[in-house]
């Protein structure tokens, strides 16, 4: 990969540093390039090292709420609440409230972070191999294949998720569908987050093969006798690696929101499982004397969307220079 | 806890309640009030103490209500909010004043009934000079019974629940809404019920549901012809009030227009000195829907205004704490159980249904549906007010010691969960408990401390949250559905008596195995169901008393459910309003002895 001129002058003053930029340009792999770029980047470095935390907290949620002395997310202690039932606000042994049963919030907002990441982030893969296979054979093979997969797509586009996920739930809600394989929990979320993201994986990379298969390095691969299997995965796929990555970031959000939703309208993840969207439906009905039960699993919800958003965005500029802000 | 009377229609079946039945030749009546037994705090208004009389006369009234009206047709009304409209528009055969659950007064009817030929013939005294509103007019007759009876069998009115009451009237069984033979007018004013069984205790007591409004034939007909009948949208008052109409009698978008409001205007052709009521107000407007958080306050706040549903929690606690003499609690509204399957699963062993019992936190459980204000920990099945409930050993319950700690004891769980064969005093089966709640708070909290309790003992749980109808109508309701544990059901009766309140709920020989069953527990144990044959045919309100509160002893003994909540239901009003609340009503507010200050 060759590096322009502009891009040896960028860290240096004014390009009198010639000598270390020259050390630099021996040195960098295309890896090590997105790494500088981003690490410039401050809000992405900030999005990403949110991300990390979330990731060691959702690891480690057992373990953080031991170490913060916080009861489990699924202790109930009624005594926590006054005689109407109401919960008590934060306090030192309760830094976030306690729910009407008088459950730690800020346990169940640790443990909460494990059901946004894992549909969050085992969705978007799901749905990130899905459209990321069809997409490369739909541009690949174009013709009825391509036809096929399209229509196919229109129609999944079709579905409208929310209300699907309402009929899931209300139709499978105990007993299960189809013999119990469907009913409603985290697989089933993670389903329809699969079902339906992939169509879009699928576009993006459906638009970019059908260009990248023109291109001399597959006729290059052809002439040489490789098979289309190896085409397309061999030597298309890694030229797909950047553009999926960043529109895997961002769909993760979309994802964990999707999922907030879902539970929210009490077909997500099964009480009594803490979940953001269960604890925010939870506390609706009460905001008015109990603020601190939708406020800390909504500020969780806020900044990890957020977080993905912007680590997302970062994701993008950083792999692609030409699209920076 | 609105809809409970709903779900008792759907599984009302065989003899209840007998209330009414000493109308006909004495007045042996209970004279208790639901009241006098529930713990009301000082300072709030409840039902029983309330005045009936020296109203003031006139002014409007502003109703809101989150929840909408479910059948306005007298024929099939049977919800709390409907009733409401009916305890106003209509004027059944006899009907309990405000302040009594158990003592009815002869209403459209001139005097008791009279039973005769071996309680197998009824004969009631229509009321004379009682009139139709607008576009009808006319004095109702005797006919007008008939017509109201005879149509309730009608498919297209869809009454819910007259073959658990009247089942015994001749030809009301085949009956499709055509004439029957057992019911006729033998005269311009009397009214003849001819039974093929010696059940007349049984319909007289139920004459103080809507079933006995009167309906006009030659105008309703062409209605009722009609799937579902529109007379509900059309219909006529003999109250003293009516639902404001066009001059064609049409209802629907004028005094209501659902999900949105309705208006009660005076009836121009109620004669007061024909009825009780007095009919203070001149209007009452009802606004339907909104944010019970924002109703409450505007409520409490406000002016010539009441709620005519249950407050939010929060607004219930700032009445209690600012606004008491605006806060009514009617004791006595029902009770709610956790329903435990005796007939399938684990808990068919009963040291494990009595581990339960003593395992639950029932005090816990009460202050998740709103603390004491609202509840009382229920100790047995009978409740206050209601003949028997002494008894049956009253608030503090029997002396058995998984009843001993409403705050639950592990120790005495323990107890029971060895005696069921688990030494460890845990579990250790391969069985997986299916629990069904209600989704909607407080139901869904309560779901979940019953699902931790069970957890503690060891049991693996399956919890599933639904809604409030999905879970009786799919699951607990559901005979071949075999439910575990359902925490969130709840029973509310029609009249005063025990047998309306054990009955259906605790007798095997009642259970619905095609249809929607209100057995949710199925419990069925032949001792018990051979106890409720013969208490059912006792007469007399301390004798009846005195037999179904062995039967409540039983229930506990045998432990068939876990009992955690006697209901106290609250109403709130504004300052300047003088609420009636109705005690056989769950306290729900009287507008037509409500007024305004």
């Amino acid at each position: 990969m060759s590096i322009g001129a502009a891009e040896i002058f960028q860290g240096g003053a004014g390009g009198f540093d010639v000598v270390e930029a020259s050390e630099e340009i021996a040195a960098r792999s295309p890896l090590q390039l997105f790494w500088r770029r981003l690490r410039r980047d401050r809000v992405a470095m900030v999005s990403l090292g949110f991300v990390v935390f979330l990731v060691i907290v959702a690891l480690a949620a057992p373990l953080i709420v031991k170490i913060l002395g916080l009861p489990g997310p699924y202790v109930q202690n009624l005594n926590l609440t006054d005689e109407f039932g109401s919960p008590l606000g934060p306090s030192g042994a309760h830094p976030f409230g306690v729910d009407q049963l008088g459950q730690d919030v800020m346990s169940r907002v640790i443990y909460g972070t494990r059901v946004s990441l894992e549909v969050g982030i085992v969705g978007t893969a799901i749905a990130t191999v899905i459209g990321v296979s069809f997409g490369i054979v739909a541009g690949y093979y174009r013709g009825w294949v391509d036809t096929l997969l399209s229509r196919t797509v229109d129609v999944v586009l079709s579905i409208p998720v929310l209300l699907l996920g309402l009929g899931i739930g209300a139709a499978c809600a105990v007993r299960g569908c189809l013999g119990g394989t469907i009913s409603p929990g985290t697989s089933v979320i993670i389903f329809l987050i699969a079902l339906v993201n992939w169509t879009y994986i699928f576009r993006i990379v459906r638009g970019l093969v059908l260009s990248l298969r023109e291109r001399e390095f597959v006729d290059a691969a052809r002439a040489l006798g490789a098979s289309n299997s190896r085409i397309m995965f061999r030597e298309i796929l890694p030229n797909l690696v950047a553009p999926v990555i960043v529109y895997a970031t961002l769909l993760i959000p979309l994802n964990i929101l999707l999922e907030a939703s879902l539970s929210f309208l009490g077909v997500g993840v099964r009480p009594p499982t803490a979940s953001w969207g269960q604890m925010i439906a939870a506390a609706t009905p009460i905001f008015n004397t109990a603020w601190w039960y939708m406020t800390f699993p909504g500020l969780a919800l806020l900044f990890t969307v957020l977080a993905f958003n912007l680590l997302g965005d970062g994701l993008r500029d950083a792999l692609n220079p030409r699209t920076a802000r | 806890m609105r809809s409970l009377r709903t779900i008792v229609a759907a599984a009302v079946a065989g003899a209840l309640v007998l209330a009414l039945a000493a109308c006909g030749s004495s007045s042996s009546t209970s004279s208790s009030s639901a009241s006098a037994n529930g713990s009301i705090p000082a300072g709030v208004l409840t039902p029983a103490t309330e005045s009936l009389t020296g109203g003031k006369k006139g002014g409007t009234l502003n109703v809101v209500q989150t929840e909408d009206f479910e059948h306005l047709d007298p024929g099939q009304s049977y919800f709390s909010l409907d009733y409401d409209i009916m305890e106003a528009t209509q004027r059944q055969l006899y009907s309990y004043k405000p302040n009594t659950f158990s003592e009815a007064t002869p209403d459209l009817a001139e005097a008791p009934p009279q039973l005769s030929n071996g309680n197998k013939l009824i004969t009631i005294q229509i009321r004379k000079g009682v009139h139709f509103s607008p576009p009808v007019n006319r004095e109702v007759t005797a006919a007008d019974e008939v017509y109201a009876i005879d149509r309730i069998a009608n498919p297209n009115v869809a009454n819910p629940y007259y073959l658990g009451y009247l089942g015994a009237v001749e030809g009301m069984k085949t009956a499709k809404g055509g004439p029957i033979a057992g019911v006729k007018a033998t005269g311009k004013y009397t009214l003849q019920l001819k039974l093929t069984e010696p059940q007349a205790p049984i319909v007289v007591a139920s004459m103080v549901l809507y079933w006995t409004a009167p309906v006009p034939q030659e105008y309703a007909k062409k209605f009722d012809a009609q799937k579902p009948s529109e007379y509900g949208n059309n219909q006529v008052a003999t109250g003293p009030y009516m639902l404001k109409a066009s001059s064609s009698g049409k209802v629907l978008g004028i005094g209501y227009v659902p999900g949105k409001s309705a208006t009660l205007v005076r009836n121009p052709n109620w004669v007061a000195s024909t009825d009780y009521r007095p009919a203070y107000l001149d209007q009452v407007n009802i606004s339907i829907g909104g944010d019970p958080n924002v109703i409450g306050r505007q409520v409490l706040e406000g002016s010539h205004m009441v709620q005519s549903d249950t407050p939010a929690a929060p607004i219930l606690k700032l009445a209690d704490q600012q606004h008491r003499s605006q806060l009514q609690i009617t004791p006595g509204s029902g009770s709610r159980y956790i329903a435990i399957n005796n007939t399938d699963g684990p808990f068919k062993n009963v040291n494990l249904r009595k581990a339960f019992w003593a395992a639950t936190d029932r005090e816990a459980l009460d202050k998740l549906r709103g603390g004491k204000l609202v509840t009382d920990i229920q100790t047995h099945f009978l409740w206050t007010g209601v003949p028997g409930f002494e008894e049956a050993g009253g608030a503090a319950g029997p002396k058995v010691d998984y009843n001993e700690n409403a705050q639950g004891d592990i120790a005495v769980a323990e107890k029971y969960m060895k005696l069921a064969g688990y030494p460890s005093g845990k579990y250790t089966g391969s069985e997986t408990v299916q629990i069904v709640g209600d989704s909607s708070p407080p139901a869904n909290n309560v779901a979940e401390a019953v699902n931790q309790t069970l957890k503690n003992l060891g049991f693996k749980t399956k919890l599933n949250l639904v809604e409030h109808t999905v879970m009786y109508s799919k699951y607990c309701g559901v005979v071949t559905e075999k439910i575990d544990v359902c925490p969130n059901v709840g029973w509310v009766a029609d009249f005063g008596d025990p047998q309306a309140l054990l009955d259906v709920p605790f007798n095997g020989n009642l259970i619905v195995k095609n249809g929607t069953n209100s057995n949710w527990g199925l419990v069925n144990h032949p001792k018990i169901n051979a106890a409720m044959e013969a208490a059912a045919k006792v007469v007399g309100v301390k004798a009846r008393g005195e037999a179904w509160a062995k039967i409540d002893e039983e229930l506990v003994n045998e432990a068939v459910a876990v009992p955690y909540e006697w209901s106290k239901e609250p109403e709130i009003e504004s300052k300047d309003v003088a609420g009636v609340g109705k005690l056989w009503n769950i306290g729900d507010w009287s507008y037509s002895f409500t007024s305004l200050k």
